[in-house]
């Protein structure tokens, strides 16, 4: 089980609730695989930065959602199935401890020992 | 032989122009400020300051990004270019 965001650029020319439609039928994929749909942004219309096709705006819409690898790889599948999506992107969300402070904390608990060792020789001398 | 050339030598001027007036800004991560753990490619409001003009990534030696920052910044910003939130090219 893993932590995943899909953002995908549905195509500008429908109504809200034509795009709303493929919204629900994309987010029943994440329940019929037996995932958890933690939640779905939406950005509404939006400008995109450089037209993509003729389209020059686009509906942003993420979910967040948990559950196996083959949930995001059925929604690759459909995503590439319609022509309605113009983009997608998955991210696998990083959920492990931060790398650079796992260093730091091995460096002290090294640095404390190594100390005590220098405290006990002037006493053995 | 070299000694007597260095004394030959008029004194280096001291450590002038601008410079001693104008000392450089000590440039620092605004992420390691702020101690964020991850960049998100979503908010593009904040790549957009490491993109100048010309929609490339600035250099580190530019905006004092630290290693570690910079790496998740520049991945950050291809992933928003993918999403078209920020351009490829501005010409």
């Amino acid at each position: 089980m893993r932590l995943y965001e899909t953002g995908f650029l549905v195509a500008p020319g429908m109504t809200e609730d034509e795009a709303e439609a493929i919204v629900q039928q994309l987010a029943e994929v994440v329940a019929q695989k037996s995932g958890r749909m933690i939640r779905i942004e939406r950005w509404g219309k939006r400008r995109m930065t450089y037209a993509i096709g003729k389209a020059q705006e686009a509906y942003y819409v993420f979910f967040h959602y948990e559950g196996g690898a083959e949930i995001p790889a059925e929604l690759a599948r459909r995503f590439r199935q319609m022509d309605t999506i113009l983009r997608y992107l998955t991210v696998v969300k990083e959920t492990q401890p931060n790398v650079r402070k796992k260093k730091k904390a091995k460096g002290r608990e090294a640095g404390e020992p190594a100390a005590g060792g220098e405290s006990k020789s002037p006493e053995e001398a | 032989m070299a000694d007597e050339k260095k004394g030959d030598r008029p004194e280096r001027p001291e450590r002038g122009g601008y410079k001693k007036f104008f000392p450089p800004k000590k440039k620092f991560c605004r992420f390691c400020q702020r101690n964020i753990k991850f960049i998100d490619y979503k908010n593009a409001d904040v790549l957009k300051r490491y993109v100048p003009d010309r929609g490339k990534i600035s250099p580190r030696r530019v905006t004092g990004t630290c290693s570690f920052h910079q790496r998740k910044l520049a991945a950050a910003i291809k992933r928003a270019r993918h999403m078209a939130l920020l351009p490829y090219v501005i010409e």
